[in-house]
């Protein structure tokens, strides 16, 4: 499919497949397609990205879930694992993240702006904008974090 | 774009991939702006080492009322997307009808197990403030 490529053809295939009936194909044979960017443009790159961002985030949720029900145990539990949570290496899995959540939650309003048939001649510059402002957030947000240990 | 190709080759009616799309949208955006509040409140307006809260810190924090309520916003949407997010994922395997029945079924005990949860947490917190 041309679309994965970029370039005007592309734009129109998605144009042609959003306007047909029926399924519109898919853009990879399932999640192992999700690693395999060879041969596929900036389009499949930012869904894999969110694809994978996404699962770690659910991951999170629920190991963020498990570690503030420590706070059930009361003060002395809870200072206890502050000790351990202020290590570099425990800020560092904060940076990382807060990677995660500007990845998926800026390429996911750029995919919430194309779905919604606002962008789509401008797909990458959408995805560019988002990488820089994700950038600079990201780099903003680890001094932050680091420099406060 | 991705989330209705992908979903597209389910055999859902397009009512049906369509309202997925806008639930995913919706909390998507709607998270922005809550992961926004939730980040900058716990972690980036405390001084201290690593920017960490401590238990009082904690228990002052859910004792407000406005973030009592925003903490409890945050868990529903933060979960339906999660759950949507993860039924996207799991389709993407080719499920048949009668395995993506039952997984729509688990997710959805899944997320009100997970809000449930997560209301008790909240609300035992801020008895305790």
């Amino acid at each position: 499919m041309n679309a994965r490529r970029g370039g005007g053809s592309g734009i129109d295939e998605i144009r042609k497949a959003r306007e047909a009936p029926g399924p519109v194909p898919r853009k990879g044979a399932g999640p192992v397609a999700w690693f395999d960017i060879r041969h596929r443009g900036l389009g499949q790159f930012a869904f894999s990205l969110n694809r994978i961002t996404g699962l770690g985030l659910v991951f999170y949720l629920y190991l963020h879930l498990a570690v503030l029900s420590m706070l059930f145990l009361g003060q002395e539990a809870w200072d206890d694992f502050l000790g351990l949570a202020a290590t570099t290496a425990f800020l560092l899995l904060d940076v990382l993240l807060i990677f995660g959540l500007l990845a998926h939650g800026l390429n996911g309003l750029r995919l919430a702006l194309i779905g919604s048939g606002r962008g789509i001649d401008h797909q990458k510059a959408l995805y560019r904008s988002c990488q820089v402002i994700g950038t600079i957030l990201l780099l903003g947000a680890a001094l932050h974090i680091l420099g406060s240990e | 774009m991705a989330a209705r190709t992908t979903d597209a080759t389910t055999s859902a009616p397009a009512g049906s991939r369509s309202r997925v799309w806008l639930w995913t949208a919706g909390t998507g955006v709607a998270l922005l702006v809550l992961v926004t509040i939730h980040m900058v409140a716990h972690h980036f307006v405390v001084e201290r080492m690593g920017c960490l809260r401590t238990y009082q810190d904690v228990l002052d924090y859910v004792g407000n009322p406005v973030m009592f309520v925003i903490e409890l916003v945050f868990l529903v949407v933060v979960t339906i997307h999660a759950m949507l997010g993860l039924r996207s994922v799991l389709f993407d395997f080719g499920l048949s009808d009668h395995a993506k029945r039952l997984t729509d079924r688990g997710l959805t005990v899944l997320g009100v197990v997970t809000v449930a949860y997560g209301f008790v947490l909240i609300g035992v917190l801020a008895s305790r403030a």
